[in-house]
């Protein structure tokens, strides 16, 4: 029988939260942080750039920049802010009361949280990762790269990476096991399908990478030979390693903005989505195919015509089923009688952009074409306007749309506008004029350039749109600012037409998410009852008693752990002029503290039966009359 | 919970016992594979290396074969996706590794 369970309150609330709408939160503020970070590092990048032989940074620390950038924006920015609307969003999307597995999200998170902070704390410490992000070898290993700045990357990303595989188990175990009843496959909202496929691909992809980072950890800190040449190692290893999850990383990143455009753009359209099972399907297909194609960022690596050949076109394929997406985004918009709210005009404005970087990919595809762009602000341009006009408007779609589920107050809708433009024009402005820059020859990771090549006012103009999107960032923060002074007073369906099951409960979301589990009839669930004339869904279940799972510390204390052992494996080998702590490190005695807690945690999990906590019908009727 | 609710979960869970002959006979199975693949392996000289490295395989894919099946429930019903998910990792670890190792080495 579950005992009562200690409430805790403030910060300790936050710190041992297993509710998966608090988890989402805290994901929001830490991509929202690191974010911010990548945000400063790409607006110094472009000052740097803004002139030819410019000195506002110097070459190393531009390096730094660049590599930082890239890094914190793919694992630490774009990431979480995903799992942030996964973990609200899918749980409510299924009908389900919590996701799977409730301790382990609130580990996903934990260890995310700390790999993040070790791999930005590398510049308080003062030397930081300057390889690229894609850190190739040889420079990235210790003869070319002595610094600390690679471990920064091999451990910050191995902690997070951790953080971000649990998630994906989780979510993969939350949607096959915990659908509503009724909630067949082929009903799920797109985002929860969009989820799924991306937690898959998580599931498939991250363990290459923890592998290839495994492989160049030990080649750095314990005298490993993985890809060290003079000792029969191979570098290209590296490519194949970083590129086989690399690959499938940027369907990661765009599958769960699919998934929120779909279900704005007929939200707002006030249309069932066209063409739901081809939507699914391509979904699956450019899951799978996303794997096949790892090759063509390696096309002038030398693996021969064939191999060239065969990765062009498996990428082009990839085109088809994008192309399902893009008509079906169409034709849900054709005849619906469309509202321009701010989280639609951020999706709207997806479609088009996102097809220009699509085009841009398949320009790339072309090998022989490929020689030609490689290494050139073509291809920058190219990954930008498919994750900042893909991905990030993809998630400030889902942002306003779904804040007031999240917060229970609406975004303000005509700063969001302004928002909007600002952030929309400046990201044309920035990027769309590298596609020309990279074809005249500008080089993708150079500091600076001389003048008179064609550059110069491209590249001013370039840095005058990135300061346009800094600042449609910041008015978005004060967007929240001013929100979150405003009283939560919203209903259960604040756009009106909302067409999923999240639309059914109270904004904000009550801890137990549905007082009775919701029974589905169709697809579009809530919009099927809404035009049978129903005001809500019929229940599945009797009101009773609803089990919940207890808070713990133990996620947060288990990241703690690794945070401290990574930094014990790091400085195991430097000499800090100080007996005491050369002792504490030298031997691996920090390293061995940090297991220790980890360990010991999951010793405490494993021993300690803990049944969760129960909320009683009563407690629900004084909840229901607040909400 | 209530008694009718429970009903159900009962009876379900009745029905998975029936397998218990089978899980022994899987087990016994599953140790005779083993101790086929020891005893090839212990009578160095007396058996061909490449018949024993070969023998070692087919006990080994049949190993999984049972593990998978007996002990993992994969033959029973509501498995079809860990089996999907299990043949999808396969296929995509298998290409991945199999086109580096080639590029690599070759």
């Amino acid at each position: 029988m579950a005992h009562t369970v200690k409430r805790h309150r403030g910060i300790m609330d936050w710190l041992t939260t297993v509710d998966h709408k608090k988890i989402g939160i805290l994901y929001l503020l830490a991509g929202a942080l690191f974010f911010g970070i990548g945000g400063i590092e790409a607006i110094l990048i472009r000052i740097q750039l803004i002139k030819p032989m410019n000195d506002f940074v110097d070459a190393q620390t531009f390096n730094e920049l660049i590599t930082m950038h890239g890094t914190t924006m793919i694992f630490l920015g774009a990431m979480p802010i995903i799992l942030a609307l996964m973990n609200v969003i899918v749980p409510l999307q299924i009908g389900a009361r919590d996701v799977a597995f409730p301790f382990l999200n609130a580990l996903g998170f934990w260890t995310f949280f700390f790999g993040g902070i070790l791999l930005n704390l590398s510049w308080l410490i003062g030397s930081v990762p300057d390889a690229g992000w894609t850190s190739y070898l040889p420079l990235a290993s210790v003869d070319y790269s002595n610094s600390h700045g690679v471990d920064f990357y091999t451990i910050g990303l191995q902690i997070s990476g951790l953080g971000t595989l649990i998630g994906g188990i989780n979510f993969l175990a939350t949607i096959i096991n915990m659908r509503a009843p009724g909630m067949s496959f082929m009903r799920m909202p797109m985002f929860t399908w969009a989820s799924f496929i991306t937690s898959a691909l998580i599931l498939f992809a991250f363990p290459a990478v923890t592998v290839g980072l495994i492989l160049l950890m030990f080649d750095r800190l314990f005298g490993g030979n993985f890809f060290y040449v003079p000792n029969g190692g191979n570098v290209v290893l590296w490519q194949h390693i970083f590129w086989i999850f690399g690959h499938p990383e940027v369907y990661i990143l765009i599958l769960p903005a699919f998934g929120i455009i779909s279900d704005v753009v007929s939200t707002f359209s006030r249309k069932r989505l066209f063409g739901y099972s081809s939507m699914v399907f391509a979904t699956v297909l450019i899951g799978f195919l996303g794997f096949m194609v790892w090759a063509h960022h390696m096309f002038a690596v030398g693996l021969g015509p064939v191999a060239n050949a065969l990765f062009s076109i498996a990428t082009m394929l990839i085109a088809v089923p994008t192309g399902i997406k893009i008509f079906n985004w169409l034709f849900t918009m054709w005849g619906g009688s469309i509202q321009f709210t701010a989280a639609n005009m951020y999706a709207i404005s997806f479609i088009p952009t996102f097809v220009m970087g699509g085009v841009t990919g398949v320009m790339l595809a072309s090998a022989p074409a490929d020689f030609q762009f490689h290494d050139t602000y073509f291809v920058v341009a190219h990954f930008h306007y498919t994750i900042v006009g893909g991905l990030v408007l993809g998630l400030f779609a889902g942002l306003h749309y779904w804040w007031p589920k999240m917060f229970g107050r609406m975004l303000n809708e005509p700063l969001g506008k302004v928002t909007f433009w600002l952030f929309w024009i400046g990201f044309q402005l920035t990027f769309f004029i590298q596609h020309f820059l990279g074809l005249l020859g500008m080089q993708r990771r150079v500091f600076t350039y001389l003048p008179n090549q064609g550059f110069d006012k491209m590249n001013l103009v370039s840095t005058i749109g990135a300061i346009m999107m800094g600042v449609g960032v910041i008015l978005f923060l004060v967007n929240v600012v001013i929100t979150s002074t405003k009283p939560k007073n919203l209903g259960n369906d604040p756009w009106g037409d909302g067409r999923t099951l999240e639309w059914t409960i109270p904004s904000p979301v009550p801890e137990y998410n549905f007082k009775q589990t919701p029974l589905v009839r169709g697809y579009d669930a809530w919009w099927k009852e809404k035009m049978e004339g129903n005001t809500e869904m019929p229940a599945a279940e009797p009101v009773g008693s609803i089990h919940m799972p207890s808070p713990s510390i133990l996620p947060f204390m288990m990241s703690v752990g690794l945070f401290v052992a990574g930094f014990g494996f790091m400085f195991a080998k430097d000499d800090f002029g100080n007996t005491a702590l050369n002792f504490l490190f030298g031997n691996h005695l920090i390293a061995a503290f940090g297991l220790l807690i980890t360990f010991g945690c999951m010793f405490l999990r494993s021993v300690k039966d803990d049944h969760g906590y129960h909320i009683e019908p009563e407690e629900l009727e004084q909840k229901g009359v607040k909400a | 919970m209530t008694a009718h609710d429970m009903a159900p979960d009962n009876s379900k869970r009745r029905h998975r016992h029936e397998g218990k002959q089978k899980h022994i006979i899987a087990f016994i199975f599953s140790i005779v594979l083993t101790l086929i693949a020891f005893v090839t392996v212990a009578s160095v000289g007396e058996v061909n290396p490449t018949f024993t490295v070969i023998l070692l395989l087919v006990m080994a894919v049949l190993q999984v074969v049972i593990q998978m099946s007996y002990w993992m429930h994969m033959k029973d019903k509501g498995h079809v996706l860990p089996i999907v998910f299990m043949i999808g990792g396969v296929i995509i670890a298998f290409t991945a590794i199999v086109m580096s190792v080639y590029w690599v080495w070759w």
